[in-house]
C-alpha cells in the first residue's frame, strides 16, 4: 500500500467521522459509494472538499470522470497523484 | 456556574457506525435518552425543544466563513434547528409529526403546550425531549443557563395526574436548569413546582393522592 493510499484512507476516516474504523479496514479496491463502504452523496461532497484542501488540487464536480476517480482508494490515489504532477 | 467540559459523548452504540457518524453530541444526547423510550412504543410524535441548539456547529460554520474557507457540506446540511429531529425520523423510520422548538427559558413548558395539542388531536402518546449543549467558550459570556450539557426525555400520555398552569407573575431563578428541577420533582415526593421566566409563572401540580 502506498503512502498516498494510506493518507487517503485516513482522510476518509477523519473527514467523514467513520469512528471505529481503521485504515486497514478499507481495502484499496473497496467501492466507496453504494455497495462497499456505503458512503452517500453528502459524503461525496465532504470527501471532495477534504481532498481539495489536503492536496491543493481542484476537482470539477461536473466532469464526467470525477465519478470514476472516486470509485475506490486506488483510483483516488491515482487521480490525486496525476493532478499533483500536472 | 459552568462545569468543565471534557467532551464526553453519550453512548449511541445501538446504531451502526455509518448511521451515527453525523450525529453531533447534542443529537447523541437526544438519541441516548429517547431511544429506549421509543423502543417501547409504536410510531411516536416528537416535540424537541432546545433554546440554544447546536452552537458548536454554528460557530464552526461561521469560523470557516470568516476565514474564507469553503463550508463543510455535512455541517451545512445539519445546521438548521430541526436537523436532529430529521435524523431521528430517518434512523427510527418514523414519519410521525415532529416539531423542533427554540423557546426561551421556559422552553419546556412551551414544548408541553405543543405536546398537549398533539395529545388533544388524538395521539396516544407524545415524546418530548429537551436538551442543551454547552456553548463554545466564545459564546459562554452570553449563555448563562447551561451549566453543563443535559437532556431529558418524557413520554407523555393523556391523563390528569399532573396539571400545568400559566399565570402572570415573577419570581426567583432556580440554580439548576429547570428540566432537571422537574425531573427531581417527578422522582421525589414533590407535589408542586413553580417556574418563573420573565413575567410568566408556570405551576406544575400533582393531582392524584
Amino acid at each position: 500500500m502506498s503512502n498516498l493510499q494510506l493518507e487517503i484512507k485516513n482522510l476518509i476516516i477523519d473527514a467523514l467521522g467513520l469512528e471505529d474504523m481503521a485504515a486497514e479496514d478499507i481495502a484499496a479496491d473497496l467501492s466507496l459509494f453504494g455497495e462497499g463502504l456505503g458512503l452517500d452523496s453528502v459524503d461525496a461532497l465532504e470527501l471532495g472538499l477534504a481532498i481539495q484542501k489536503r492536496f491543493g488540487i481542484k476537482i470539477d464536480a461536473d466532469a464526467k470522470d470525477t465519478r470514476k476517480h472516486f470509485a475506490n482508494v486506488t483510483s483516488l490515489a491515482a487521480f490525486v497523484s496525476s493532478q499533483q504532477h500536472a | 456556574m459552568r462545569l468543565p467540559d471534557a467532551q464526553q459523548q453519550p453512548d449511541v452504540g445501538f446504531l451502526p457506525a455509518l448511521q451515527r457518524r453525523r450525529l453531533s453530541r447534542l443529537a447523541r444526547m437526544l438519541f441516548h435518552v429517547a431511544w429506549p423510550i421509543a423502543e417501547t412504543q409504536p410510531a411516536l410524535p416528537l416535540v424537541f425543544a432546545s433554546r440554544h441548539g447546536e452552537t458548536p456547529r454554528t460557530l464552526a460554520l461561521l469560523t470557516d466563513l470568516a476565514h474564507d474557507e469553503p463550508l463543510s457540506p455535512t455541517q451545512f446540511s445539519l445546521s438548521v434547528h430541526n436537523a436532529i429531529i430529521g435524523q431521528w425520523s430517518i434512523l427510527r423510520g418514523d414519519s410521525s409529526e415532529m416539531t423542533a422548538l427554540a423557546a426561551e427559558g421556559d422552553g419546556l413548558e412551551q414544548a408541553m403546550l405543543e405536546a398537549s395539542t398533539l395529545l388533544g388531536e388524538g395521539a396516544p402518546a407524545v415524546l418530548l425531549v429537551i436538551a442543551e449543549e454547552a456553548a463554545p467558550a466564545l459564546y459562554a459570556p452570553y449563555i448563562d443557563d447551561v451549566p453543563f450539557p443535559y437532556a431529558l426525555a418524557l413520554l407523555l400520555k393523556p391523563g390528569d395526574d399532573w396539571q400545568l398552569q400559566l399565570r402572570p407573575g415573577q419570581g426567583p431563578r432556580e440554580q439548576w436548569p429547570h428540566p432537571l428541577n422537574l425531573l427531581r420533582a417527578l422522582c421525589g415526593e414533590q407535589r408542586c413546582l413553580e417556574h418563573h421566566w420573565k413575567n410568566r409563572q408556570w405551576t406544575w401540580s400533582l393531582n392524584k393522592a
